[in-house]
């Protein structure tokens, strides 16, 4: 498997030992406490609802300091830290610790505390009882006014496009099973949009209220950047789950568009032209021709997303079959 | 892949002469009918299976579904994970069953098991495969009938495969066919046409029955226009130009091509002719240079296409004499 940064980023199982029952995967990227409390609490947790774990805990090269008082713990065979040779994103170090991940069920957790740590075994147990994935979403939950607003908009934004009603993709902490973590698309900024992906993939994904953590309460104010780059995802993911098998239906109908307003357009010039009127000199004319080139180009592209579309169709399925149950 | 509960007999593991293919969605009240009707009809058949595929349904097809499969092992369940559409619910019933001949129909009881005999011996005849047209079909006219009869001249037209009627789902199939298709998006509504492309499938069709539906809600409507004719490029795309797509892309520019030259030449004309009075300098030339650069990025993309192709063009050309 080669990484982001075109480096091998398997990490040999080690042998000789079972695998544990849960991978912990920690992602330190942004506003981190103490992570040497974080794991000892997290253990507790864990080992104390009875199932083995093993802690991967993935920071970039700018947070990887944050990590140093961890060094020791990588003595046992559960614990290890892996550092990326450059910025790769939440998604990207997902990405890593799922390769590396030898638990039956692998918890993610960002490590700013977003929920109370007590919750987690709760996350566990849906998926041991029969989910595909667990997310927890924060509740009672406090937050500024303004946090609350874009959350609102946010989630509206994506039930209009994908139709799937979420309670709060902004909360990172879930528990799935490997295997469908290893089925899901995981590039991009989509490590957000776990829960959706998985549920167009047909698995089962349970939604659970974990009380907010203090520290995540407040105002939290992000650049303008961070507003392109959800509606950039939002706009690939919409894209992703609707027309990967039928670009021509996207493209065909921006195209078919485009140049409809060409057309009506030069339809109306036509007309002022039999009526003895110049329009050539008219930049109406260039309008008009732009949009039919752009119309034309729009829908020349689709058809070209649709041969490799064909050409790649074969032996691709992308039906799932439900294979628990009734038996 | 997973097996239906009801494990099917060795007997049947190995090499069943006849698969019929139902996708299902939500038709619980349909499934013991189906299922009574098929079995009839194919009392003297001597092998078959009937894999019964839950396309994601929310009422109690799958219960229904388990209970036929319970007391008969020739019944199998493909339960898949949510509502994929008809075309993956076609695929996957392609993939799970194991004839040498597989006959699909729709679920709602309006094709009749009865006419399965008439699509085997026509497949008998020298065909791969063989597709029903409904007569005397019981639908509304303007919203199903009337598309419909516009749609199949279309495809017609279109593909150079005349079949009458694509939207009827009773259709016969050799395997060796099934194997080179893939179905993606909505091709069930073209699947003659497709095997035609992909599997030089030789096709044939028979007049079939058609009932008034009896249960539950009809699943298609008149909102699908735009996304069928989209469809339509697509197929015609696939069927007449996938082994030379820069054919496509060259002849559609000539287009472009040749207004960019009379706008371009007529300006030209004029520019030279109004010599020092006041001459339009912008419109006209953008306007030819425009269209010309709409030709260049057709043959471009004609270019890349073929790129695209030269991947799965790469066993044939590998296949050197000795």
């Amino acid at each position: 498997m080669e990484g982001p940064d075109g480096r091998t980023t398997t990490i040999a199982r080690i042998p000789g030992i079972t695998p544990p029952d849960v991978t912990v995967l920690v992602t330190v990227t942004e506003r981190p406490g103490s992570l040497l409390e974080l794991h000892e609490e997290v253990r507790e947790v864990i080992e104390s609802a009875g199932y083995s774990v093993e802690f991967i805990f993935l920071a970039h090269p700018d947070t990887a300091a944050l990590t140093t008082p961890l060094e020791p713990l990588e003595e046992m065979d559960d614990f290890r830290i892996l550092i990326t040779g450059r910025r790769v994103g939440e998604t990207g170090l997902l990405r890593i610790g799922r390769d590396a991940a030898r638990g039956r069920i692998v918890l993610t957790l960002p490590a700013y505390r977003q929920v109370e740590l007590k919750g987690l075994a709760e996350l566990v147990k849906h998926v041991e009882s029969g989910a595909h994935m667990a997310t927890a979403y924060r509740s009672p939950r406090e937050d500024a006014m303004l946090n609350r607003m874009q959350s609102r908009v946010f989630h509206r934004a994506v039930s209009v496009l994908t139709g799937r009603r979420l309670k709060d993709l902004g909360c990172g902490v879930r528990a799935m099973r490997r295997e469908v973590m290893g089925d899901l698309p995981l590039y991009g900024d989509f490590a957000r949009f776990l829960p959706l992906l998985a549920m167009d993939r047909g698995y089962r994904v349970v939604e659970v209220p974990l009380p907010q953590h203090t520290r995540d309460r407040g105002a939290r104010v992000y650049g303008p950047g961070i507003y392109l780059r959800r509606v950039l995802d939002l706009l690939g993911l919409y894209f992703l789950m609707r027309f990967t098998d039928k670009p021509l239906r996207f493209f065909g109908l921006v195209g078919s568009l485009l140049g409809g307003v060409g057309g009506v357009i030069m339809l109306v010039l036509f007309v002022q032209r039999m009526n003895d009127q110049g329009i050539s000199e008219r930049p109406l004319l260039l309008l008009a021709v732009l949009f039919v080139v752009l119309g034309a180009q729009s829908i020349a592209l689709g058809l070209i997303g649709e041969i490799i579309v064909h050409l790649g169709a074969t032996g691709r399925r992308v039906y799932r079959v439900r294979e628990d149950g009734h038996s | 892949m997973p097996e239906t509960p009801s494990s099917s007999t060795e007997s049947l593991e190995e090499g069943v002469e006849l698969s019929v293919v139902v996708p299902l969605y939500n038709e619980e009240e349909n499934v013991p009918h189906l299922v009574a009707a098929i079995a009839e009809a194919l009392e003297a058949h001597s092998s078959w299976e009937l894999v019964l595929v839950d396309d994601g349904s929310r009422d109690g097809t799958v219960a229904q579904v388990l209970e036929a499969a319970s007391t008969d092992s020739r019944i199998r369940l493909v339960e898949l994970a949510r509502n994929y559409g008809q075309t993956q619910a076609m695929q996957a019933g392609f993939d799970h069953s194991r004839g040498n001949v597989v006959v699909t129909m729709d679920g709602d009881l309006q094709n009749d098991p009865r006419d399965i005999p008439l699509l085997l011996e026509t497949l008998d005849q020298g065909y791969d495969l063989v597709t029903g047209y409904r007569k005397g079909r019981q639908d509304a006219v303007i919203t199903r009938k009337v598309p419909s009869y516009v749609a199949n001249r279309l495809i017609a037209a279109l593909t150079g495969v005349k079949v009458r009627d694509n939207g009827c789902s009773l259709k016969a199939y050799r395997r060796s066919v099934l194997q080179q298709l893939n179905l993606y998006s909505d091709m069930h509504r073209f699947l003659p046409a497709l095997a035609a492309a992909s599997a030089a499938a030789r096709i044939t069709e028979v007049p079939v029955r058609h009932h008034a539906r009896r249960f539950g809600e009809s699943k298609y409507g008149l909102s699908r226009i735009a996304k069928i004719a989209a469809d339509l490029m697509t197929i015609k795309m696939i069927s007449s130009f996938r082994e030379t797509p820069l054919a496509l892309f060259v002849f559609a520019s000539i287009v472009p091509l040749l207004t960019s030259a009379v706008v371009g030449a007529s300006w030209l004309h004029r520019w030279m002719l109004n010599l020092g009075e006041h001459r339009e300098v912008v419109t006209m030339p953008a306007v030819a240079l425009i269209l010309f650069a709409l030709a260049a990025y057709l043959v471009m993309l004609g270019l890349l296409a073929e790129v695209a192709l030269a991947e799965s063009r790469m066993p044939v050309a590998r296949r050197l004499p000795r």
